[in-house]
């Protein structure tokens, strides 16, 4: 998976300073590549850092940083053959603790995963959580996320990636239509509340998004995959996008045009309209669109085309005309 | 002969290491005549200003990555400024001997660093993955491969997150559902949580003592903050605040009539604590009543909501909107 790496401000090579320093303290001699993938950074950053710690010291009893007062590392060792060897150790023993926000955004993190196969050892989870507390320098700030029960179709997506078995199960559509589909699950992704599996659908031959609280009655089978995760590439957005895709005009208010999600591309052009803002959407067909629309009401208003208004007109008609009858 | 400049990350790697190594502390200007990226700007019996508001970001940008860098006032001099020494407690930095990391721990660790893709807690848990590494644990790569992922999309989460590191007093803009215009609150912040896919503010009004709870989706105006400080202990906040807001999830049932076969009958089957009786009734818990309407109305003829009043005309209200947005 492609990353992106922000550019490094001042304070984030400043912990990668303090960090590496213990990590070569506990190893006599390593290579630079062997630091660089252990970090998973460029072998130039370990290179650009060890220099700048082989320099670095305290100003000592003379105030003048004295040879005795730098640290010191194999300077031919280095040089000739990319290795890093220390030599002379200053102020540093250990691993720095970790901030509070730091610890915190580690915690949540934590609480958010917690319907993953990985967190059944709750009393395990709870000790990590322990652990980070512990090891911040102050109070981790209060940020949590509701806890969730271990979600049984994680747990068995997962028994079938470690057998590397097909998994399958009955899938119904934003259409409404019901299917079984057998896939080689992939990913497990999620935003928010909304969790995912892509895999390699077997009916379809191609890669495919699932819905997890869409599927239901899932079951390992005996057949060996055909697909892993190494060998197909995902695309970065979670939904399917094609040629056929269909162009629907919304207009929406400006504040709420994150909870489009990935409806909206991220190069959308924006035109305001009065108090909104208009925007084209891709979608598919309007079964997925009339949900969207009818779950935002006097948010999102379609424009047009005349079908896609139809659509949601209809589908939100023929709710309220079941209330009309009970009346 | 003009000085080459010093890089920023060694000026304050640099003090880092002096400050660690003095038992004593530093007084400033020791700090700032014998320093590596401190002494080459330093002006012997002169105007230093600029250097000392130079010191003073870079105490604040080494704080916040969790180095406790504190203040002695040699209690024969208190009062003078210019004694204040500076020193980072040995023992208040490093991380406890005891707090050790297992390769599962660390993979566990890795997805929940994931988690978070922008702002301040993305850069949090970075950089704890950075002093992670640094104990040299090597990560075991899950079974199965995960991309989950938290989206903060109001705009006042940040803002709130930092008032309640500073611990200070926030004020902003509530619109209550139901009504026709927002009132002003300042109140202490305690806790961010994520309960059912939503973000709240915990907080305590600072006139009545009361504790409040906030949907961060409903704040429609800027974070104020203010210059006062609070110093409630608020040690079990955030357990607090979701507590709560179980409780209100808990006392809050709404029956449902799923038509069979449907999108609506598995996704709202399968959430927590539902039950279907016999009949397609489906009893569901719920937090906001407006929260919970949007959901229902996007289900267009897929649900009835049969009880309670509120709710069902809430429902009725969404869709009729609806079909007069796109009539």
């Amino acid at each position: 998976m492609a990353k992106k790496i922000p550019p490094l401000r001042a304070q984030d090579k400043l912990v990668f300073l303090l960090a590496l320093v213990p990590y070569l303290m506990d190893r006599d001699r390593v290579s630079v590549a062997e630091t660089a993938l252990h970090f998973g950074v460029p072998e130039q950053n370990i290179r650009d850092a060890v220099r700048l710690i082989a320099v670095s010291g305290i100003p000592g009893d003379t105030a003048t940083y004295q040879a005795g007062d730098l640290f010191d590392i194999a300077w031919d060792d280095f040089e000739d053959n990319d290795q890093i060897v220390l030599t002379h150790l200053v102020a540093i023993d250990d691993t720095p603790r970790f901030s509070a926000r730091e610890a915190s955004a580690l915690i949540a993190g934590l609480q958010y995963l917690s319907s993953l196969p990985e967190h059944a050892d709750r009393e395990a989870i709870a000790t990590l959580t322990s652990k980070l507390s512990r090891g911040a320098s102050a109070q981790p700030t209060a940020v949590a996320v509701e806890s969730s029960a271990l979600d049984e179709t994680l747990a068995l997506i997962r028994e079938s990636v470690a057998a590397g078995t097909q998994i399958e199960f009955d899938y119904r559509n934003s259409r409404g239509e019901s299917e079984r589909r057998r896939i080689d699950p992939l990913r497990v992704e999620s935003v928010d509340a909304d969790w995912y599996v892509r895999g390699w659908c077997h009916s379809r031959e191609d890669v495919r998004t699932f819905r997890l609280d869409r599927i239901s009655k899932p079951a390992m089978t005996t057949e060996a995959i055909t697909h892993t995760a190494g060998d197909v590439n995902l695309p970065e957005t979670l939904f399917d996008t094609s040629a056929e895709d269909i162009e629907v005009t919304v207009e929406v208010a400006r504040s709420a045009i994150g909870l489009l999600g990935d409806y909206v591309p991220e190069d959308a052009v924006l035109v305001p309209a009065g108090d909104r803002v208009r925007t084209v959407v891709r979608v598919p067909h309007f079964h997925g669109l009339k949900r969207l629309i009818a779950g935002l009401p006097g948010v999102v208003t379609v424009v047009a085309p005349d079908e896609a208004r139809r659509a949601v007109a209809g589908w939100a008609q023929a709710g309220s005309d079941l209330y009309a009858e009970q009346r | 002969m003009p000085t080459p400049k010093v890089p920023n990350e060694e000026r304050l790697f640099s003090l880092v290491l002096a400050l660690l190594s003095t038992e004593n502390g530093l007084t400033k200007s020791e700090i700032l005549s014998t320093v590596q990226g401190y002494r080459q700007r330093f002006v012997h019996s002169g105007d230093n200003a600029n250097l000392e508001r130079q010191f003073e970001r870079d105490k604040d940008d080494i704080r916040e990555l969790g180095v406790p860098l504190e203040t002695i006032e040699p209690p024969e001099q208190a009062g003078n400024n210019q004694n204040l020494r500076y020193r980072i407690p040995r023992v208040d930095y490093e991380l406890p001997e005891d707090i050790k990391f297992s390769a599962e721990e660390s993979t566990l660790l890795g997805l929940a660093a994931m988690v978070w893709r922008e702002g301040s807690l993305s850069e949090g848990s970075r950089r704890a993955m950075v002093k992670l590494r640094s104990l040299g644990i090597e990560t075991a790569e899950p079974v199965l491969s995960y991309a989950p992922q938290l989206r903060v999309r109001d705009a006042s989460f940040e803002p709130l997150r930092e008032a309640m590191d500073r611990r200070v007093l926030v004020s902003f803009e509530y619109l209550k559902p139901g009504e026709q215009s927002s009132t002003t609150r300042l109140v202490a912040p305690l806790a961010l949580v994520q309960h059912q896919g939503r973000w709240h503010l915990y907080a305590k009004d600072p006139k009545t003592e009361q504790f409040k709870t906030f949907l961060l989706r409903r704040i429609v105006s800027d974070i104020q903050r203010s210059k006062k400080t609070f110093d409630y202990v608020t040690d079990d906040a955030a357990a607090q605040a979701l507590s709560g807001l179980e409780q209100v999830w808990q006392s809050n049932v709404a029956v449902l009539r799923v038509e069979p076969g449907t999108d609506a009958a598995t996704r709202l089957g399968k959430r927590r604590g539902a039950v279907l009786q016999p009949d397609c009734m489906l009893e569901v818990n719920f937090t906001d009543v407006n929260i919970m309407a949007d959901e229902l109305a996007s289900f267009g003829p897929e649900v009835v909501a049969v009880s309670p009043p509120h709710l069902r005309s809430a429902v009725i209200e969404r869709l009729t909107r609806t079909v007069a947005d796109h009539g």
